[in-house]
C-alpha cells in the first residue's frame, strides 16, 4: 500500500498577490487616469 | 491567423488565458535565477499545475478534456482549455473563477469556441 500523502502540496488557487503589490498596482492605475486628464482639455 | 477570435456568449469550453507559467519560461532549461533545472522538476511542476486545475475545475462539472499549452513561444502561451460536458457547467465555472487568483496572478477566463481539439486550428 502507498502511504504517500496527497495533501502535502497546497494548491496555487486563491493565492493572492501580497497586499503591497496590490496597492502599488492600484496607485499606478490612478496615476494613469490623472495623467490622461490634462490631455483632454488640450485637444479642444 | 488574425488572433481576433470570436468569444461565444455560451460554450462548454473555457479558455483560461496564459495561466500556466513554466519554471524555465525566461530561458529554456534554466530557472529565473540562472540555475539549470532538472527536466524531471519541470515535468513535476507541470503535473502539479495540471492536478491543481483539474481538482478545482472538476468541482463544477464533468471535464471532457483539459488541455494546457506548455509552450515557450508568445502565441497562446500557458493557455488552458477546459471542455465540460455541458454548457451550464462551463458557465458555473466561469462565474466561480471570476476575480480569483492562481499563484498570485489573476485568472482570466472566458468562453472559447473550441469544441473539438483535433480540429482546433486558426486560419
Amino acid at each position: 500500500s502507498r502511504s504517500r500523502s496527497k495533501s502535502k502540496r497546497t494548491s496555487g488557487f486563491d493565492m493572492a498577490p501580497p497586499a503591497s503589490a496590490m496597492l502599488a498596482g492600484a496607485s499606478a492605475v490612478a496615476g494613469q487616469i490623472t495623467g490622461a486628464n490634462p490631455a483632454i482639455p488640450g485637444m479642444f | 491567423c488574425s488572433r481576433l477570435h470570436n468569444r461565444p456568449s455560451i460554450s462548454p469550453t473555457l479558455l483560461l488565458s496564459n495561466m500556466y507559467q513554466r519554471p524555465d519560461m525566461i530561458t529554456p532549461g534554466v530557472d529565473p535565477q540562472g540555475q539549470p533545472l532538472d527536466p524531471r522538476k519541470i515535468q513535476q511542476h507541470f503535473e502539479d499545475f495540471y492536478e491543481d486545475i483539474f481538482t478545482e475545475l472538476a468541482k463544477f462539472g464533468e471535464i471532457e478534456s483539459l488541455n494546457v499549452c506548455d509552450n515557450l513561444a508568445d502565441h497562446m502561451i500557458g493557455n488552458v482549455y477546459v471542455q465540460f460536458r455541458e454548457e451550464d457547467q462551463a458557465a458555473k465555472a466561469l462565474h466561480a473563477l471570476h476575480g480569483r487568483f492562481y499563484n498570485a496572478r489573476p485568472i482570466i477566463a472566458d468562453f472559447s469556441p473550441v469544441t473539438d481539439f483535433r480540429e482546433a486550428t486558426c486560419r
